[in-house]
């Protein structure tokens, strides 16, 4: 693992920790920053981290507390205190594309 | 590539302990407290004292300053009461890291002898290890910190 790998490690803790302090702004700074790092190092950010957070906002998403979590079938919609949606499957019948990458998706 | 002290330099500063040793201000040395913000310029410092905490925005040039780096971050957010959890969400793997800081660190020292300003390591305490870092070592845009290829101050 590189350093700018590492660098966004720990910047999603970081937000996740400002996030819990309720220092949205302070997490979006993290965000940003980790966005902009894995962008100029060609990096894909982790899935956790695209799950987490806004992509319209960039706010660190805290699941009832700046983000409502509901499913419908076969995917989840997570709505960020902005407005935006979020989607994503769930579930693992028929063979999503996103498949492939769950070895990363350790809780 | 663990945070050891060779790349202090290149890793995330935000999130880390730090203690201003030397400053052109006389009222700035001593101040410590963890990395909050960081700009191209700047280090924004938050100050817990008894209870409330304060941000001091900190030029990069003019001052030195000094990190110390943990075992892993985890360690050092759960010393500061901020977020327990996180310590549960660290890999394993950093365990070992420590020790490859202290090796590596024994030997920057020994080979880069010949300039006091950088990476004086001094360790202190079980897993901590302390980074001096000439501030202007640390002037760059945040995200851009890390491409400087190699851990060599000539660029
Ligand atoms: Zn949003």
């Amino acid at each position: 693992m590189d350093i700018a790998a590492e660098r966004i490690e720990r910047l999603h803790e970081l937000a996740r920790a400002a996030a819990t302090e309720d220092d949205h702004d302070r997490a979006r700074y993290y965000v940003r920053l980790a966005r902009r790092v894995a962008e100029r190092n060609r990096l894909a950010l982790p899935r956790k981290f695209r799950r987490f957070t806004c992509d319209r906002c960039d706010a660190y998403l805290r699941p009832g507390r700046n983000a409502r979590v509901r499913l419908q079938d076969g995917h989840v919609v997570i709505t960020c205190d902005c407005g935006a949606h979020a989607r994503y499957p769930y579930g693992n019948d028929d063979g999503n594309d996103e498949a492939s990458e769950r070895e990363d998706d350790t809780p | 590539m663990a945070l050891t002290p060779e790349t202090l330099p290149r890793h995330e500063l935000n999130g880390l302990p730090v203690r201003i040793v030397e400053s052109d201000d006389d009222s700035r040395v001593g101040l410590e407290g963890r990395v909050v913000i960081e700009t191209t310029n700047t280090l924004s410092i938050e100050i817990r004292e008894n209870g409330d905490s304060r941000v001091v925005m900190v030029p990069k040039s003019g001052s030195t300053f000094e990190f110390a780096i943990t075992d892993d971050a985890a360690d050092a957010e759960k010393a500061s009461g901020t977020a327990s959890k996180l310590a549960d969400t660290q890999p394993a793997a950093t365990d070992d890291s420590s020790a490859a800081a202290d090796r590596a660190g024994g030997d920057a020292a020994g080979c880069r002898g010949d300039d006091p300003s950088r990476d004086r390591r001094h360790a202190a305490g079980e897993g901590v290890a302390y980074v001096t870092v000439d501030g202007s070592r640390l002037l760059s845009r945040p995200a851009r910190r890390t491409e400087t290829s190699g851990d060599s101050p000539w660029q």
